[in-house]
């Protein structure tokens, strides 16, 4: 995915009533007026969050004129998900070297303390 | 396939270790850059340049040797800092021209337990307005500079 749809999509989850709606979407899908029942905003404001959704590909809107349903493509999500995990390695060797030190730091401050 | 990330929150990397070291010692590890100098990065890697400012507002920058013999440097800003509970900071990968990549949003907790220190690090992909707008596209190819750099864990 090119790296400006990653930085779309974190930017489209970074707000909680975006990511309620991902959330309903994920029991199927539904019309712009259905999904804004439930949170209580005007239809142009849920229109203006499904913009930002689509924008990122997390939203795919149907075709058909009169009904157009909003339809959840999850892939963007996933792929944020794993490009976190990346990240998993860095931290660990990192931790593995935090508490290495640490031991190193306490012994040479305490030499007659207890040593297992 | 993947299973179905959780829609209510943002994808987030969550670790957590016990480290056998007093709380205040484990966070003063984290902000001190004597300390952070001598293990911030992955095995086998050294410290080129080590700059900590912790405070709210304060900034960081590190500067990595690989074993290969690239350097790779990193950056941020602290949003909170909490002795000796909490600790908030952004961080960005630089690319070769020396431009921060994408942001990430890292949060420490430190928590006591039994004498050691429960450590819990949260990383969530983070894009400030400014941060999208400036966007260069550069922040893949950072990671996967430093992923080709990685000891094998």
């Amino acid at each position: 995915m090119p790296p400006d749809s990653l930085a779309a999509t974190f930017a489209a989850i970074a707000d909680p009533t975006r990511r309620a709606i991902l959330a309903r979407l994920a029991s199927g899908e539904v019309s712009v007026t259905e999904l804004a029942r439930p949170f209580d905003m005007s239809l142009p404001a849920v229109s203006k969050h499904l913009k930002v959704l689509e924008r990122a590909g997390l939203v795919v809107r149907g075709r058909d004129a009169q009904w157009r349903p909003c339809r959840l493509d999850a892939a963007p999500l996933q792929a944020a998900a794993a490009w976190l995990e990346g990240y998993r390695s860095f931290w660990e060797q990192s931790l593995d070297r935090l508490e290495t030190h640490l031991r190193d730091l306490q012994e040479t401050e305490a030499p007659h303390g207890p040593r297992t | 396939m993947a299973p179905a990330p959780d829609l209510a929150a943002p994808p987030e990397l969550v670790l957590t270790r016990v480290i056998a070291a007093p709380r205040a010692l484990v966070f003063r590890a984290w902000t001190d850059a004597a300390h952070a100098a001598r293990w911030w990065g992955p095995q086998g890697f050294t410290t080129l340049s080590c700059a900590i400012d912790a405070r709210p507002g304060g900034r960081f920058r590190v500067g990595m040797r690989s074993p290969a013999g690239t350097s790779h440097w990193k950056q941020g800003t602290y949003r909170e800092v909490v002795a000796p509970e909490r600790l908030v900071f952004t961080y960005a990968w630089e690319d070769a021209a020396g431009r921060p990549g994408h942001q990430m949003l890292v949060t420490i907790t430190f928590a006591e337990q039994d004498g050691r220190t429960r450590l819990t690090l949260r990383q969530t992909g983070f894009e400030s307005v400014e941060s999208r707008d400036a966007h260069q596209g550069g922040w893949t190819s950072c990671l996967a500079r430093f992923a080709a750099d990685l000891a094998p864990a």
